[in-house]
C-alpha cells in the first residue's frame, strides 16, 4: 500500500501499454462517445492528411489516470486530485506507450507529479546489410517524417532478428496531484 | 481568416456556452468504458447489485460530449448571418485538458450529470494561423454535487473557423 514515507522527490511510478489497435479504437469510440472516423476508418484518416486512424487524444490521459488507480489501489491508499496534460504527438495503433510520473514536490499528505508519456513506434527491421526483414505499419504507411528525423526521433537498436528503427517521442506531458490518506 | 479569428477573440471571450449538456449514466456504460483499459478491479467493473462507480478515465466521455454538444451548437451572428464558433469540426484538434476531481463526487450508474461551461480565452498563433479556444467545464450530478472541473484546451486549424 501506497504510504507517505515511500516518497521522495524523483520517485518514480511508470507503467506501459502496447494493446493500441483498430479493435481497441472501435471499442473506445463505442464507449467514450467520440465517434469522429479519423479513430476509427483509415480511408477517412487519409483523407484527413494522416495516413491513418490516430488513437483519439483522451484515450492516453486515460492510461494516466489508470496508473494512479492502479499504484493507488484504487483508492484504498489516496485519491487522485488534478492530472493537467498536453496532447503533442500523435499515437497509433501499434505504439508502445510509456507512462512515467516521477515526484517533483510534497506537501503535506499532497504528492506532486510530472508526467511524461513517450511512445515507441517501430518502422523495420533490417539485415547488417540494410535488408529488410520486417516492416510494421509506420514503415507501410509512411508515419515517420523527414522532421522526425531531423529532431533526432529516430534510432536504432540491435534486435534478434536485426536491426530495429524506431521513433521515439513524448507524445504527452504533463503534471498530476494525488493525496495520501496517511 | 484573420477579420474571423478577430471577430471570434472579440466576441466569444469570456462568455458563457449557451445551454447544457445531459449524459444519463448507465451501468454498462462505466463497465464497457473500464473494459477497454483492461481494468479488472470489482470496485469498477464488479457486479450491479453490488454498485460501481465510474473510473477516472470516464471524465473523458462526458467531456467529449461538452465538445461535441456544447461547442458545436455555439452560434453567433457575424456579419447578419448566423455562424457556428467552429465552421469544420473536421479541422478541431483537442490539444490539452485538466481534470480536477477535489471534493468531486463518485460517479456511479443511475446519476445524471450535467455539463456546462465558458470560455476564458481566445487567441490565434499568427505563425500557424490556428486558433485556440480555453474553455472551462463545470461537471455536476443531479444532486448539484461537483464531479470534476475540466480545463479543455482546444486548436481550430485555418479554414475551421
Amino acid at each position: 500500500m501506497a504510504k507517505f514515507s515511500d516518497y521522495n522527490i524523483g520517485y518514480v511510478v511508470k507503467d506501459q501499454f502496447e494493446g493500441v489497435t483498430r479493435e481497441l479504437l472501435r471499442a473506445y469510440a463505442k464507449a467514450s462517445g467520440d465517434t469522429n472516423p479519423i479513430h476509427t476508418n483509415d480511408a477517412v484518416a487519409e483523407r484527413a492528411g494522416l495516413k491513418g486512424v490516430i488513437a483519439h487524444g483522451l484515450f492516453s490521459t486515460g492510461l494516466i489516470t489508470k496508473l494512479f488507480e492502479d499504484h493507488l489501489e484504487h483508492e484504498k491508499s489516496g485519491k487522485l486530485i488534478e492530472i493537467n496534460i498536453e496532447m503533442r504527438g500523435m499515437v497509433r495503433c501499434g505504439d508502445l506507450i510509456i507512462t512515467e510520473a516521477t515526484v517533483s514536490k510534497i506537501d503535506g499528505k499532497r504528492v506532486f507529479f510530472d508526467v511524461e508519456q513517450r511512445t515507441i513506434t517501430k518502422v523495420d527491421i533490417k539485415d547488417k546489410n540494410g535488408n529488410l526483414i520486417k516492416q510494421f505499419e509506420a514503415g507501410e504507411r509512411d508515419y515517420v517524417s523527414e522532421k522526425d528525423i531531423e529532431r533526432g526521433l529516430v534510432k536504432t537498436k540491435d534486435v534478434p532478428e536485426g536491426i530495429l528503427t524506431y521513433r521515439e517521442r513524448i507524445a504527452t506531458p504533463g503534471t498530476a496531484i494525488i493525496e495520501l490518506f496517511e | 481568416m484573420k477579420k474571423n479569428a478577430e471577430f471570434l477573440i472579440k466576441n466569444v471571450k469570456g462568455a458563457e456556452i449557451p445551454g447544457s449538456a445531459k449524459v444519463n449514466v448507465r451501468y454498462k456504460t462505466l463497465v464497457n468504458f473500464a473494459k477497454v483499459y483492461g481494468i479488472t478491479d470489482p470496485k469498477y467493473v464488479g457486479s450491479e447489485e453490488d454498485g460501481i462507480v465510474a473510473c477516472h478515465a470516464f471524465a473523458n466521455h462526458f467531456t467529449i460530449k461538452a465538445v461535441y454538444k456544447l461547442l458545436l451548437s455555439f452560434n453567433l451572428v457575424q456579419d447578419g448571418k448566423t455562424r457556428g464558433i467552429m465552421l469544420d469540426p473536421g479541422k478541431l484538434l483537442h490539444t490539452g485538458n485538466v481534470y480536477n476531481w477535489e471534493s468531486g463526487a463518485d460517479v456511479k450508474p443511475g446519476d445524471k450529470l450535467n455539463v456546462s461551461g465558458s470560455c476564458e480565452d481566445v487567441w490565434l498563433n499568427e505563425k500557424n494561423m490556428i486558433l485556440f479556444y480555453k474553455f472551462l467545464v463545470n461537471v455536476i450530478n443531479q444532486n448539484e454535487e461537483p464531479v470534476c472541473d475540466v480545463v479543455i484546451t482546444a486548436g481550430v486549424r485555418k479554414g475551421g473557423y
